[in-house]
């Protein structure tokens, strides 16, 4: 009995649980207000990014391309940058910030993008656009390198670095989400307003889910504003509910702004929730209100009637960005489940120090696979030729296909959920997230029952 | 003759497509095999179909003659001096537009 | 020339020379954009790359063959599962994606060891399958790996795989479409003439430039069994990696996406000799044409007349009850390159829709030169659309319905303009006389949606009408039609089944005996 903690051996990619680095460089960048993201690379790079993103928010984000073609790739194509700066500038009169997100093309030709944007801040900027405030930020992320996660994690780094800066110290803090939906935000800024505590949130991206109005708006963008970059200087801490993503920033704040930062846990589950509280009210000295009992409270009675007499020693399978993965195991595990195989995207040669991992090492009794840099073949194989049975698998869209070839019932969770209506509404964070979460699975594993004739009957009286 | 060539060419141009293949060699030849063959046809003149190719103008000619005749009853009026007269035009008509005064600027790319 | 300037584009004059309006007495001479250039940085184009327009585009949808990539992670993710080509080998191409994974060490290093490594493990990974394709990314060509040499070693040491390696990166040309091209030209060089073709009819072709999106191929191949005629291979949708080596063994290529796939056709008229004949297999009449066209090349044309009779017979009632609804209904035509001509003209004369702008993402002026050609006067045409482009259009146009791509269909909806799925169909295949009417179904379902009404009604401004718990389609689209219309017998609204294909699947074809007047 034991968790063990391996590595993929293959050296390839069959179906491919994440993608790379310019996409979570692209997803930090559309939750900034007044901001393009401009991909210096292929068209490919946006084109499918920006139909990724379509899919799963089913909503249009603008993001632009450099359009590289082969001269550029062969005698550099920075000349491409400076253009894709100015048509920007000129056509999108509102526009102030420009990330400048490089891909695995302009990285091993060697285009210097800091070089560039130095050039275009002395050049372009000041005799065309003297009287405009415009900020272009370089963002190295080789798609050679790390996944979507890192990419996420960096562009949030690059960004907090560029606009922090000290002012007056206040009373705010900085709640760095992670790559969440927008159900997550309202939910997280639910808890911090029951706690009265004043926050900037990296990113507001509530607005993503966006409204067809009267007057016919086209966009779709987070609301995160310059202003607020900068304050996140003066914040008395910051809290990074992401290791992996925005952690980087949080102790970026921490070291050159001195902001303490709190990293983790992802609040997933009522224990991971009640910490996320203990830490607000750590770092702000503001007491955990008399509602957020309430709201415990009625989580936890939505769960108690799951658990033992549904959930209970239930297996599942769990893939997707490594924090939401670790989050949803920690869930599952109070939850009664058995977490079988957790699949964890990318390289990343940090997770096996993660303290989270380790205690699954130390206290799982029974046996459990945590699966560095996998696929989704590490989890296909298991089931078609090694003999793994699961009764639910949690992940995204992109794994529907097991689920469906080898009949095991599916809750999407995470990045991207295209298969299924809305789910970018609501929480997978939060007490109210935890009663999402823990339902959800519920009446997944109903509808199978139903569908299989496997105790079906069992809910007549429940 | 004007007003006929325009209704021949209206047809040809939102109907068919084998006017519009991709190099100035391709729509030379297919324009004179098809509008060729098309000129045999309603001349009651024997045409050449035994070779793949000819086979391949043919049909698209066959087709071509059918819709004229079903769509432009003037065509059953003239006399067959006066039909190859027309079709004559008509095929300058369309080698114009598709090839000579074509704007197209990949018609002369040496390779497909 | 009457070329079109927008407004957002002002700042930007090179633009002006991609959208023209084709007005009275002007004809292709005077009246054709810009096509097949560098998009202008920073002007959110909606293109994609040569390294999609090879894999995703063209090579995927070959069945059974193992596709892999040799890159960084991202470009397989991006060309997985978005994408509607089905196939009858339980869709194993649109199931499973392999990528090399290339990492910074592979860069500096060289990766060409670990793709040998990632061919055997995926050969391993699916022992039933032997064949594969290799495509290559903007990295791999960057760093020089030898792909061809690889794959040649491979082969060398595993006699029953075959490898088929198509070298376009996402950087080679303006769009998708210089991948179309390199793939096109790579398969005829490398692939066709290497095997046999299994002859079993009398009447051969391949069917070309038919990627089988939800079904289009299957719909089609129905006509062709039906006409005693063999399929010898179909380039690429549903198509088999040995079917299409043996390309050269037809007697006619039948052309549809000639956008895509006309430079294998003329290769192969070129050094087999086979003709090329481009149809359509959109819309009642271009598609009975077509048919016959392809029965007359036989000598079979009474067979063609056969189903085009059967098939009329059978969907006009359906497809005439959607055109009395849709007459008049304004369009803006933006696919990607071929839909723009297949669907130009013939939307407007068995629907009754008018096409009030065609955009081309990727086409070149070849595309343009048919959809202008097919189009009325008026249209507005553009190439290479940018978003804001498309906004103004829409704004200026104010079109009743979209047919465009996902993403450019969230705006569209923000905007209040229902949207078709132009690439993928809404609810397909659009192909064949069955598709043609699920598509003039779509069509009306998304004009007439009670929905979208209600999206035009400001709750704060204007009088709410309380008097009314529900509208239907119908109460929405006959209210203006005539008596006799709204009564008719004869006309019905679709009644196919919400999947169409096993129904053609599952049919059998009887040998049908040589026919003396196809003996030349």
């Amino acid at each position: 009995m034991s968790c063990e903690v391996m590595n993929k051996e293959r050296v390839g990619v069959i179906n491919p649980i994440f993608t790379c680095q310019p996409c979570g460089a692209q997803f930090a960048s559309i939750g900034i207000k007044d901001c393009i993201g401009l991909v210096h690379g292929g068209q490919g790079c946006v084109m499918f990014v920006r139909l990724l993103f379509s899919q799963h928010f089913k909503e249009s984000f603008e993001l632009a391309s450099t359009s590289v073609h082969e001269e550029g790739a062969v005698f550099g194509a920075l000349n491409r940058v400076e253009t894709g700066v100015d048509v920007l500038l000129m056509r999108y009169p509102h526009l102030k910030v420009i990330p400048i997100i490089s891909t695995c093309s302009t990285e091993i030709i060697g285009d210097d993008i800091d070089g560039v944007v130095i050039k275009l801040n002395e050049g372009l900027l000041q005799e065309k656009y003297a009287d405009r405030e415009v900020h272009l930020i370089p963002i190295h992320s080789p798609s050679f390198v790390g996944s979507m996660v890192s990419g996420y994690d960096v562009a949030v780094h690059d960004f907090v670095k560029y606009f922090s800066k000290k002012d007056k110290p206040n009373l705010k803090i900085n709640l760095i989400t992670g790559w969440v939906n927008p159900g997550d935000v309202t939910a997280l800024k639910h808890l911090l307003a029951e706690m009265q505590i004043d926050a900037t949130v990296l990113f507001e991206i509530e607005n993503f889910d966006s409204p067809v109005m009267p007057d016919g708006n086209h966009v779709s963008h987070g609301n995160t504003t310059i202003e607020d970059l900068i304050g996140t200087a003066d914040a008395q801490g910051t809290i990074a509910l992401n290791r992996y993503e925005g952690g980087k920033a949080a102790k970026f704040l921490q070291k050159r702004w001195d902001v303490p930062a709190i990293i983790g846990p992802t609040p997933i589950g009522i224990r991971n929730t009640d910490t996320f509280l203990q830490n607000l009210k750590t770092m702000t000295g503001k007491p955990i209100p008399e509602s957020l009992v309430r709201e415990r409270g009625l989580a936890i009675d939505a769960l108690t009637d799951l658990t033992h007499l549904f959930l209970a020693d239930k297996k599942v399978a769990i893939y997707g960005n490594a924090d939401l993965v670790i989050g949803l195991a920690e869930f599952c595990l109070d939850l009664e489940m058995k977490p079988m195989v957790l699949l964890l995207g990318d390289d990343n040669s940090a997770y096996k120090d993660d303290p989270r991992i380790k205690a699954l090492q130390e206290n799982v009794d029974y046996d459990m696979q945590i699966i560095m840099n996998a696929d989704f073949w590490e989890l296909e194989n298991r089931i078609k030729n090694e003999g793994l049975e699961l009764d639910l698998i949690l992940g995204h869209s992109k794994g529907r296909f097991i689920s469906i070839d080898y009949n095991i019932p599916m809750l999407r969770v995470g990045f991207p959920t295209y298969d299924r209506a809305g789910l970018h509404r609501y929480p997978v964070v939060g007490y109210a997230g935890a009663t999402w979460l823990a339902e959800q699975m519920a009446n997944t594993l109903f509808a199978d029952m139903e569908y299989k004739k496997n105790k079906e009957w069992i809910l007549n009286v429940w | 003759m004007k007003e006929k060539i325009a209704q021949l060419e209206d047809y040809i141009m939102k109907h068919c497509l084998w006017q519009f293949h991709s190099r100035t060699w391709d729509r030379e030849r297919q324009n004179a095999g098809v509008l060729g063959t098309t000129m045999n046809i309603l001349c009651d003149e024997p045409v050449a179909n035994e070779t793949r190719e000819d086979r391949c103008y043919w049909v698209d000619a066959v087709c071509l003659a059918d819709a004229f005749k079903s769509r432009y009853s003037w065509l059953a009026e003239m006399d067959k001096a006066a039909m190859k007269t027309l079709m004559q035009a008509l095929k300058e008509r369309i080698d114009h537009l598709t090839i000579s005064g074509s704007l197209n600027k990949e018609l002369t790319d040496k390779q497909y | 020339m009457p070329y079109h300037e927008f407004e957002c584009s002002t700042c930007i004059p090179e633009r002006k020379k991609h959208a023209v309006i084709k007005g009275p007495g002007e004809d292709l001479t005077s009246a054709l954009p810009e096509g097949y250039l560098n998009t202008i940085p920073g002007s959110i184009t909606e293109r994609g790359c040569a390294y999609c327009g090879a894999k995703h585009v063209i090579g995927t949808p070959m069945k059974d063959v193992i596709h892999l990539s040799h890159g960084p992670v991202g470009c397989t993710y991006d060309t997985w599962q978005t994408k509607r080509y089905i196939s009858d080998n339980d869709n194993f191409q649109l199931k499973y994606t392999y990528a090399s994974d290339m990492k910074e060490k592979h860069i500096v290093f060289g990766a060409e060891k670990m793709l040998k490594q990632n061919i055997i493990e995926a050969f391993k990974a699916f022992p039933e399958i032997k064949r594969m394709t290799l495509y290559q990314t903007c990295a791999s060509a960057l760093i020089g790996d030898d792909i061809n040499a690889v794959a040649q070693e491979v082969m060398d040491e595993m006699p029953e795989v075959d490898i088929f390696v198509c070298n376009s990166p996402g950087f080679r040309g303006p769009s998708q479409s210089g991948g179309h091209h390199t793939i096109n030209i790579a398969w005829i060089k490398d692939k066709v003439g290497t095997i046999e073709p299994k002859i079993t009819g009398d009447y051969v072709i391949n069917y070309v430039g038919e990627y089988n999106i939800q079904g289009d191929e299957v719909i089609m191949q129905d006509y062709f069994k039906r006409m005693g005629i063999q399929v010898l291979s179909t380039f690429t949708g549903n198509g088999s990696y040995d079917d299409l080596r043996a390309m050269h063994g037809a007697h006619l290529n039948v052309l549809e996406c000639a956008r895509s796939a006309e430079y294998i056709c003329n290769e192969l008229r070129v050094r087999y000799g086979i003709p090329r004949l481009d149809i359509d297999g959109f819309g009642f009449e271009p598609l009975a044409q077509s048919l016959r066209k392809v029965g007359l090349f036989f000598g079979i044309e009474d067979r063609a007349q056969k189903i085009i009779e059967e098939e009329t017979a059978r969907w006009k009632p359906e497809l005439d009850w959607y055109k009395e609804r849709l007459m008049g209904k304004k369009v803006c035509l933006w696919p990607g390159g071929s839909k723009l001509w297949h669907w130009a003209h013939v939307i407007h004369e068995e629907m009754g829709l008018d096409v009030v702008s065609v955009y081309t993402k990727f086409g070149h002026q070849q595309d343009m030169e048919k959809g202008i050609a097919r189009c009325e006067e008026g249209a507005l045409a553009i190439d290479d659309p940018n978003e804001l482009e498309s906004v103004e259009a829409m704004l200026k146009l104010k079109p009743d319905i979209i047919f465009t791509g996902k993403r450019p269909g969230e705006v569209a909806k923000k905007i209040r303009v229902p949207y078709l799925n132009a690439h993928a169909y809404h609810n397909g295949p659009y192909k064949g006389y069955e598709g043609w009417v699920r598509f003039a179904r779509d069509i009306y379902n998304a004009i007439y949606s009670p929905i979208h009404q209600l999206s035009f009604l400001d709750i704060s401004k204007d009088e709410i009408p309380t008097n009314q718990g529900f509208a239907t389609q119908q109460m929405l689209s006959d209210t203006t039609l005539p008596e006799e219309v709204v009564s008719s017998r004869e006309m019905r609204q679709y009644t196919g089944n919400y999947d169409c294909i096993p129904d053609y699947l599952n049919k059998t074809y009887p040998y049908m005996q040589k026919t003396p007047a196809s003996e030349n």
